[in-house]
This record gives structure tokens, sequence and C-alpha cells, in this order.
């Protein structure tokens, strides 16, 4: 067991002084590598504390895509932080007095904690023998657990929903392939023979070049060639953007 | 020690070989590398140039929404670990559980799905 608390001890101590690390740190992607660096170490603790499960869910859930959202954030919102720093003197007070509110608020939770006497009896019930953390957690979250788990998919959709409408713009102005259009078309749309007569001109043929703001990419255009007025297959002029 | 722990040894060893060789080559190039620094080596390299303005600048919101997405199916998956282990003590009231869960889920991708959100122009 000594080792179990050599590393409790280690992992908390970097936990602790990362989580300092966090708030303190200049550089706001520094503060978010100090964070993923508390999840490790959070997870640490979860695998001490037998909770396997958990602490590789945080590793996948926070570190790999949690953290990644959070850089994502520090980088949008584009902030000053310098700026933000300029003020500090000025709302130093105020800022002091919600603190000390929270931490009020913390001391009366805290000391009006009354531990149930049924907890006592959850803590004699441990999970029998030979079922891993993972079972443990699957036999009854799905089953015992299932409107919750259920109301945890509504929350995910919901959330899912809410982003793409906060964030999604239709950009139908932009040049997209449509690879099904492109295969349904066949030569007999687009490809015409014309014999045309030798010095018989271009417009003679009734031929020419189709308007630019009509043509649609990968468009054919038939052009007797100069010398032999035999037709031949010409690629369109690109469009000017 | 609890046998659960001792199964993490490896992984203890392999964490502490991997933050030694860190270290040492940190270390080795402060110690063993001659250092001879002077400003014109941080400058910029021939036709190289200063930085024009910071990195970290904004950027389009699209990555936010496919990290979001990214996320929201991590869980998902999250979710299929235990059920996939117990899957055998649950019954069909827990198989079906997760399909419902999936079910809800789906309405959710199918939505990005028609919405476009998951086109990348």
């Amino acid at each position: 067991m000594i080792f179990a608390h050599i590393f409790f001890y280690v992992f908390a101590i970097i936990l602790v002084a990362s989580a300092v690390m966090v708030v303190t740190a200049r550089n706001p992607v520094h503060s978010v590598l100090f964070l993923i660096l508390c999840f490790f170490n959070a997870a640490g603790l979860f695998l001490i504390a037998g909770a396997e499960f958990l602490a590789f869910i945080l590793l996948i859930v926070y570190v790999g895509a949690v953290a990644v959202l959070f850089l994502f954030v520090v980088m949008m919102l584009d902030i000053d932080f310098s700026e933000l720093r300029a003020g500090v003197q000025r709302y130093a007070p105020i800022g002091g007095v919600i603190g000390a509110i929270l931490f009020l608020e913390l001391v009366l939770v805290l000391g009006g904690w009354k531990v149930s006497p049924l907890a006592a009896g959850l803590r004699l019930t441990p999970m029998g023998y030979g079922i891993s953390n993972t079972d443990a957690i699957g036999r009854v979250l799905y089953t015992q657990y299932a409107f919750l788990f259920e109301t945890a998919s509504l929350v995910l959709m919901v959330a899912m929903i809410g982003a793409i409408v906060l964030t999604h713009r239709d950009r139908r102005r932009s040049k997209s392939q449509v690879i099904a259009q492109q295969n349904a078309r066949n030569p007999a749309d687009t490809l015409a023979m014309i014999d045309v007569a030798v010095g018989a001109g271009v417009k003679a043929a009734d031929i020419r070049r189709p308007d630019p703001a009509l043509e649609r990419p990968g468009e054919v255009v038939v052009l007797p060639d100069e010398e032999t007025h035999e037709p031949v297959l010409v690629a369109p002029e690109p469009r000017s953007h | 020690m609890q046998p659960l722990l001792s199964q993490y040894w490896p992984i203890l060893i392999f964490g502490a070989i991997a933050g030694g060789i860190a270290v040492a080559m940190m270390l080795g190039a402060l110690f063993a590398a001659r250092q001879k620094p002077y400003a014109e080596k941080l400058s910029a390299y021939e036709c190289g140039f200063e930085p024009f303005d910071d990195a970290r600048r904004r950027f389009d919101v699209r990555f936010y929404l496919v990290c979001l997405l990214f996320i929201i199916f991590d869980l998902e998956v999250a979710f299929l670990f235990p059920w996939a282990v117990s899957l055998s003590h649950i019954g069909l009231f827990g198989f079906f559980s997760m399909l419902t869960f999936l079910a809800e889920l789906t309405v959710g991708y199918v939505y990005a799905w028609r919405r476009g959100a998951l086109d990348w122009e």
C-alpha cells in the first residue's frame, strides 16, 4: 500500500501545482496545456481509487476532445489578455467581494454537510470479486439507471443541434462537386457532331461559344478546326471569377 | 498493493522511460552541446521574414463545430464500452436501452447531415 500512498501524493501534488499554473499562466494556451496535465494526474488519482473506467474516460474524452475544444475557444475568443490584465487594479475590490461571497457559500455548504447514514451501508456493498470496474458500471447503467442514460442521450442531441444552429451557415455560393450529377452526364447531352461546309464560317454553321454565365463546369464546345474544318472538341475558356 | 494497481506497472514503467528519455535529451543538449547564443541566430533566415502578426488570431467557427460534433460522438462511443463488456448480464432491456440511446443520437446525426454541418467546402 505504501506505493499507492506515494503515487497518490505525487499525482495530487502535480495536480494542484498544475491547477495553480492554469490560473496564473500568462499565455492562455499554456493554461490549457497545464489543464491537460491536470487531467492526466486526475486520471492517475482515479486509478489509485480503483475507478479505472473513469480514469480512461477522463483521458479519452477530456484530454482527447474537451481540451482541444478549450484550445479552440481560447483561440476563437481572440482575447487580448494584456488588455484584460490592465484592469485588474480597478476591478480588484468587486472581484474580491464576489470571491469572498463564493468562499463563504462554500464554507456554509461544507459546514452543513451531513453524511447520510445510508452512505455507510453503501460502502459495505462493494462490487464483487471478479467483476471489473467497467463491467460493474455497465450492469447498472443500462438497466437500473436507464432513464438517466436516455436523458444523457437527449442532452447530447440537444447539444449537437444547438451547436449546428449556432454555428452553421449555408455557403451555397461556393463551388462544390456533385459527383452523382457528374456521373449522370453522358456525351449525348453535351456533345454534337456537326459537318461544316468547306469555307463556311463558324457563324454560318450557327456554332458559338456558350455564354460564360450559363456555362456549366466541364462543358465541351464543338468548334471546327481552322485548317481541316473537322469538328474538334475544345474545352471552354476558364471562367473569370 | 491492490491487484488492480499492480496491472498498471507496465504503464508506469513506460511513462517513466518516456519521461526519462525526454529529460535526458533536454539535459544532454544543455550540457553536451556547445552553446554560443547571439542575437543573429534568432533572426529570420535568408528570405524568411518577421511574422506579420500573432498566430493566435480568430479563425473560422466551423472548426469549433467539427470539434463539438467529435466530442458528442466520442461520448457516445464512451458509453458503448461498458455496454459491450456487460452485455451478457444486462439482458434484452439493457440491449434495447442502448439501441434507444443510439437512435436518439442518430436523430441528431441525421439533422447534422441534412443541414450540411458535416460538409467541408
